[in-house]
C-alpha cells in the first residue's frame, strides 16, 4: 500500500513538473519568440529553399514596432491555416509602386497603402504571391517578425533589414 | 560624497533584503502565468463589452476554441482585430462565410441602395446589427479569417440577462 503511494506521489509530481514545463514553452512560443521552418522559394537569397530555421519574435508586432524592410511573419490572407514569411515594403498611407504579375502588359501601378495595413513582397520577386497579387494586408494579421537565423550554420547572425 | 551615500545604501540590509523578495517573487509570478495558461478557461476565453444600442454596456464571455477550429458559423456574435485600427478588438455578427454572396445596403441612412458582393476565399463577411451605425464589412470589406480572435458565446452582465447568446439574428442587438 505505502509502495503504491509512494509511486502515485512520484508520477504527480513528474506530470506537474511537466506540465510546467509545457505551459512555459507555450507561453515563449506565443509571446516571445518562436522557431520557424522556412521553406520555399519566395524569399531567396534571404531564406533557402530548402529550409531554414528561423527565430520569429513576437513582441514588435504588438506594440507596433514593424517597420518597412522587416521580414514578418503573417497569415495568408487567403488561407488562415497557413503562415507566410514576406518582407514589409509599406506600412499606412505608404505609396507603393508595383508591376501585378498577373497582368499581360507589365506596366507599373502605384498605390497608397490603406490606414491599419501594410504591404509584403518576397525578395524573389519572380516566384512571390504576395501583395501583388492580393493587395495590402491588415496589420493584424502579422503574428511575429523574423530577426534571427539558427540554421544552416553557415548562415547563423542576425536577419538583415 | 554621494557616491559613499550610494555606496552604503546597496550594501545595506534594508537593500539586500528588498532585492531577495523581489527574486523570490518573480519566479512565482513567472509559474503563475505559465500555469494561467495551461488552463483552457483562460486562454480561450476572454472578456468584452457588448454595447446594446448605446444603453449600458453588456459584459459576456468569449471562447476562442471556435476560431481556431473552423466552428464558426452565420449568425455568431464574433471578435475581431479591426482592420483599420489593429490594436481594436471589435464585435460583429458573421453574415456570411467564404464563397457565399451577400447582399447588403451600402447607405442605409441616405439611400436604398444596395450591392452583392461574393465572399472572397479565406475571408468573412461580417456587420453589426444596428446598420445605421455601424463600421462593418459593408464599409471596410470582408475581413480575412486570421483577423477574427473569438465567438461570444454567454452574457455575465446584467444580471438580468445572464445565460447563453442565442444565434437569432436582431435579438441581441450589436452596434
Amino acid at each position: 500500500m505505502r509502495q503504491w503511494r509512494r509511486v502515485a506521489n512520484e508520477a504527480m509530481q513528474f506530470s506537474v513538473s511537466t506540465a510546467k514545463f509545457i505551459a512555459l514553452l507555450h507561453v515563449t512560443d506565443s509571446y516571445l519568440f518562436s522557431p520557424i521552418l522556412a521553406h520555399g522559394s519566395s524569399m531567396l537569397p534571404t531564406f533557402n529553399f530548402s529550409g531554414d530555421v528561423v527565430l520569429a519574435e513576437r513582441l514588435s508586432h504588438r506594440f507596433g514596432r514593424v517597420v518597412p524592410g522587416d521580414v514578418v511573419m503573417v497569415r495568408a490572407p487567403d488561407d488562415p491555416n497557413m503562415m507566410v514569411g514576406k518582407r514589409v515594403l509599406g506600412m499606412e498611407g505608404d505609396k507603393v509602386t508595383f508591376v501585378d504579375p498577373a497582368s499581360i502588359r507589365q506596366y507599373r501601378k502605384t498605390t497608397v497603402v490603406p490606414k491599419g495595413h501594410v504591404w509584403i513582397q518576397g525578395d524573389n520577386t519572380k516566384e512571390s504571391f504576395d501583395s501583388r497579387s492580393y493587395g495590402p494586408v491588415p496589420y493584424g494579421l502579422i503574428q511575429g517578425r523574423a530577426f534571427f537565423r539558427v540554421w544552416p550554420p553557415n548562415g547563423f547572425g542576425f536577419v538583415d533589414d | 560624497m554621494a557616491l559613499r551615500y550610494l555606496k552604503n545604501f546597496l550594501a545595506s540590509e534594508a537593500f539586500k533584503n528588498a532585492g531577495r523578495e523581489v527574486s523570490d517573487v518573480v519566479p512565482r509570478v513567472v509559474k503563475y502565468i505559465c500555469c494561467l495558461q495551461l488552463t483552457i478557461l483562460t486562454s480561450s476565453l476572454s472578456l468584452c463589452m457588448l454595447p446594446t444600442l448605446g444603453l449600458a454596456g453588456n459584459l459576456c464571455l468569449a471562447e476562442r476554441i471556435s476560431t481556431r477550429f473552423d466552428k464558426l458559423g452565420v449568425g455568431d456574435i464574433v471578435l475581431l482585430r479591426s482592420p483599420e485600427l489593429p490594436r481594436k478588438i471589435v464585435t460583429k455578427r458573421l453574415v456570411a462565410l467564404e464563397g457565399q454572396s451577400v447582399t447588403y445596403t451600402v447607405d442605409p441612412k441616405n439611400s436604398d441602395r444596395s450591392e452583392t458582393v461574393v465572399v472572397p476565399k479565406g475571408h468573412v463577411w461580417v456587420e453589426g446589427d444596428n446598420v445605421y451605425e455601424s463600421t462593418d464589412s459593408r464599409k471596410f470589406g470582408p475581413v480575412p479569417y486570421g483577423l477574427l480572435q473569438g465567438r461570444v458565446f454567454w452574457r455575465i452582465w446584467p444580471p438580468k440577462d445572464f445565460g447563453s447568446l442565442a444565434q437569432s439574428k436582431g435579438k441581441d442587438p450589436v452596434s
